[in-house]
């Protein structure tokens, strides 16, 4: 009993008083009284059981008070701001160490106190977590001191940053030293920063808040949007660096990324429209050190960067037209010129976007989009097409040249021509690349493929490819860029073909050295080709070939029968060629000509000093009305040679002014001139653009490719309604662009003709609750 | 009447036209000829009835397998024409010519 006593609270607690006030005061303390303490607390809760535990709780908690208030009383003792701070960071330093150690003796009353609270143990899980003690030292300080004072100190931290903001250096330490104060402070498991954000954090932010909307409007009305974009981008980085440093950054704390977005508000978002009202006349000024900072800025801001898309797209747009269009006169006779003007204005926007934008995807979209637009304006179009080609899709809306343009400058690039000659290969290569790159942004691309088509069969026909190998790659480059396999493989095919023909060529001069029929060795060449390869509609352009000519048809015939099985052979004068010589009054010339010019001046073999009726020539020849016309102009009026093969009377200016009775005559006078000097002998190609199509078959190309288009898009229909089976107008619409794309863009109105096409012959039908919805037939 | 007199000219000028060589006779001879002519095989329906592919295009199985030159056209005595693949593979399943029910006998290969 009386031993029992003795371990009563009455009896230990002065014992234990004096080592808790020198634990709490930081004063030293023996390892004899420190060993006391703990041995006291244990037998405390184990003997005085009902009474002690809570006790000695309550006890300690008097004497933390009690020492806080002093604490409390020495802080508040300062008047100055930083003294204060100084002052209660020190307090807090020893008193937070101190929570580490005054706990540890305690141990035993915390198993105790909580087993009481919550016999079902739960000890083990609070043992890890805060101690009671700790949570009561804690707590205490928040409840007296903290409380009492928190506002002012938050007030001088603030203070503080106030005055580091403008620029006078202070002891962070003080501001840090209070936040931490306010980060340990918390005992709420839950969130253990609920005190921090509650005070510390808000106060901040307020005061920051507060900091920049007094100053921003001052500066930017002082130092207009351009200085300000770089105050703010500055204040941006600042406060970042500034919140790092201040706020706390543990995982899992959001404050910076508060601050900053609290930051954007006040700096930027506030003032966006003022800023971004500036953005258009930089974008036209290249300043695109400027922009950067714009974009910066904006993107910080939510749908910030949308205006400046905008404003990139219509500077493009308008830039890019007006400089097209300012060109226009030389460009479109150009299509080197034209290219070049393309591709120099895609450098251009692209430099923009990357130097001001930093090639940011959003940006990079606009500029497609913008371009895209450029390449497919029609206005440089129309300007230059006036009249002359009036048959091209009359039909339909006009469209872009570009395509034509570009396949115009693939050919001087792969054909033998001067531009070809100067270049190096790796730079035609670059040229070749620079066209696949604005073909990218041609809508009508099938035109191309039509027009670089037509080319290739030049090329390979007349032999003037200037390097057979780049002629291939071009192709597998157009298959890159994702051009219809099926036009690509055509291409191809023709690639092949050409060679199969070479080998026949051989084989064919070969068997005639064995027939010792060397003369017609040494003129004819013979290309025979896969009708499929080449062209499919074949249109007989009828022509009465001279004798010369007449005479080596049947022993060619007679070889390809021998040699193949099943097949028709269709000749196609249209396409034939080669060189005879011209002798006159003058010298001796050889001319390169077509077929058909053959056929026209052969006619004058018999009576070379006569004059012919355009009527006359056409019986001799049987060339169409139309055909002739054009052969005999070619003749008259070859570009660049200042004597013509043929003279005519009465004078034309065009093809359509000979009449049946103009008269027509060899030039006995002509002559190649050379330096000013008349030249007794020479060459000259007077084929010039080989004629492929008669004009005929040209207007009917061009239905063709409107036809096509028409057959394509109830294609493309079918294969999606086919897959989906049910499907909006909307979305059949986007998926049809989808498919169609690389071959061109169709018009809304076409889709829907073809949709009431299709609806009319039962291929779909529409749902018969909502008309924008299609299901498929089988 | 215009025509038999081009046809005369045309005649009476044939004479001295055979050799090319006697060129100073002439004011325009021929040098070289760049003839060019398109071939197809001689059918009367120019699809497929098998494939239902063109018979100038190689039939699908050569299309996938990139074969152009092999991919040639028979006739059967009835006249009608297939791409040689699509009628040997016809042939393992049913020895009658697909558009008209008669046996098929092979009158010609292309090649």
């Amino acid at each position: 009993m009386m031993k029992k006593d003795e371990w009563q609270f009455e009896e230990k607690w002065p014992k234990m008083r004096p080592c808790v006030l020198k634990l709490l005061r930081q004063d030293s303390v023996s390892r004899s009284e420190w060993q006391e303490l703990f041995m006291n607390v244990h037998l405390v809760c184990l003997w005085d059981d009902r009474n002690g535990p809570p006790r000695v709780h309550e006890a300690l908690r008097t004497d933390i008070l009690d020492f806080i208030e002093q604490a409390q009383k020495r802080v508040l003792d300062h008047q100055e701001d930083s003294a204060l701070l100084k002052a209660y960071i020190a307090e807090w330093k020893k008193f937070f160490t101190q929570c580490t150690y005054l706990p540890l003796p305690f141990g035993q009353l915390e198993t105790t106190l909580t087993n009481k609270a919550s016999p079902s143990s739960q000890s083990k899980k609070n043992q890890n977590d805060e101690s009671i003690v700790r949570k009561l030292m804690l707590d205490s300080w928040n409840e007296s001191i903290f409380s009492a004072i928190k506002q002012r100190l938050q007030d001088s931290a603030m203070k503080l940053v106030h005055a580091e903001r403008n620029g006078e250096a202070f002891d962070s330490q003080l501001v840090i030293g209070v936040r931490e104060s306010y980060v340990n402070l918390c005992s709420d498991p839950e969130d253990k920063l609920k005190i921090y954000k509650e005070n510390f954090e808000k106060s901040y932010m307020d005061a920051t808040e507060a900091f920049y909307k007094a100053k921003a409007p001052l500066y930017l009305q002082a130092n207009g949007v351009q200085n300000y974009m770089r105050w703010a981008d500055l204040a941006l980085k600042e406060e970042e660096q500034r919140a790092m440093k201040y706020l706390e950054t543990r995982p899992g704390c959001t404050s910076v990324a508060a601050l900053t977005e609290c930051c954007v508000n006040v700096l930027v978002t506030e003032f966006k429209e003022q800023i971004l009202a500036e953005c258009a006349e930089m974008i036209k000024g290249n300043e695109t050190d400027r922009l950067q900072l714009m974009f910066k800025l904006m993107d910080r801001v939510p749908d910030g960067i949308a205006p400046m898309l905008k404003d990139l797209e219509e500077h493009i747009v308008s830039q890019g037209l007006a400089d097209m269009n300012s060109a226009a006169e030389f460009i479109t006779s150009d299509s080197e010129k034209y290219v070049e003007q393309l591709l120099d204005l895609f450098t251009r926007f692209s430099q923009l976007a990357s130097d001001a934008f930093s090639d940011d995807p959003r940006f990079l979209t606009s500029r497609d989009k913008a371009y895209k637009h450029v390449v497919n304006d029609i206005s440089v179009f129309k300007l230059e097409l006036p009249t002359k080609q009036k048959g091209i899709q009359n039909k339909t809306q006009p469209e872009s040249k570009c395509p034509e343009l570009l396949a115009n400058f693939c050919d001087m690039l792969l054909r033998k021509t001067p531009l070809s000659k100067r270049l190096t290969s790796d730079e035609i290569e670059g040229k070749l690349k620079n066209v696949l790159l604005v073909l990218k942004y041609v809508q009508n691309k099938d035109v191309f493929m039509r027009y670089h088509k037509a080319h290739l069969t030049r090329r390979l026909i007349l032999d003037t490819s200037a390097d057979s190998e780049k002629e291939e790659n071009m192709v597998e480059w157009l298959r890159e860029v994702g051009m219809p396999a099926d036009f690509v493989n055509k291409l191809a095919r023709m690639f092949q073909d050409i060679k199969v023909s070479q080998t026949l060529n051989q084989e064919f001069k070969d068997a005639l050295y064995l027939n010792s029929k060397e003369i017609i060795a040494d003129y004819v060449n013979i290309k025979i080709l896969n009708a499929g390869a080449w062209m499919r509609s074949s249109e007989r352009v009828p022509v009465s070939l001279p004798r010369e000519l007449e005479d080596y048809i049947p022993e060619v015939e007679e070889f390809y029968k021998r040699k193949h099985n099943g097949r028709k052979l269709q000749w196609h004068h249209v396409m034939s060629n080669g060189i005879i010589t011209f002798c006159n009054e003058v010298g001796r010339f050889d001319l390169e000509v077509t077929t058909f010019q053959m056929a026209v001046v052969f006619a004058w073999n018999q009576r070379p000093k006569d004059k012919i009726t355009f009527e006359n020539l056409k019986l001799a020849t049987q060339l169409q009305d139309i055909e002739l016309r054009r052969t005999l102009w070619s003749l008259i009026a070859f570009p660049k040679i200042k004597r013509q093969v043929v003279l005519c009377e009465p004078e034309a200016r065009s093809p359509k002014d000979f009449t049946d009775a103009t008269l027509f005559w060899i030039n006995q006078k002509f002559a190649l001139v050379k330096n000013g000097k008349m030249q007794q002998r020479g060459k000259i190609n007077l084929i010039g653009r080989l004629q492929l199509s008669t004009e005929k078959s040209k207007e009917e190309d061009n239905e063709g490719i409107v036809q096509l288009r028409i057959l394509r898009t109830q294609e493309a229909i079918v294969k999606i309604m086919k897959m989906r089976k049910k499907i909006t107008n909307a979305q059949l619409q986007s998926e049809l662009v989808e498919i169609l794309k690389n071959m061109f863009l169709p018009s809304k109105k076409m889709i829907k003709e073809q949709i009431e096409w299709l609806i009319e012959h039962r291929y779909m039908h529409r749902d018969e609750d909502n008309i924008n919805m299609f299901i498929y037939m089988a | 009447m215009a025509d038999d007199e081009k046809r005369e000219q045309m005649e009476v000028g044939s004479g001295d036209v055979d050799i090319n060589d006697k060129k100073p006779d002439k004011m325009f001879g021929l040098k070289k000829w760049n003839l060019v002519a398109m071939w197809s095989w001689d059918v009367e329906c120019d699809t497929c009835a098998i494939c239902r592919v063109q018979v100038m295009d190689t039939c699908l199985r050569c299309q996938a397998e990139n074969k152009q030159q092999e991919c040639v056209v028979v006739w059967g005595e009835c006249n009608h024409s297939f791409h040689n693949c699509c009628m040997s593979l016809w042939l393992k399943q049913n020895n009658r010519c697909p558009l008209c029910q008669q046996e098929w006998a092979l009158q010609t290969t292309g090649k």
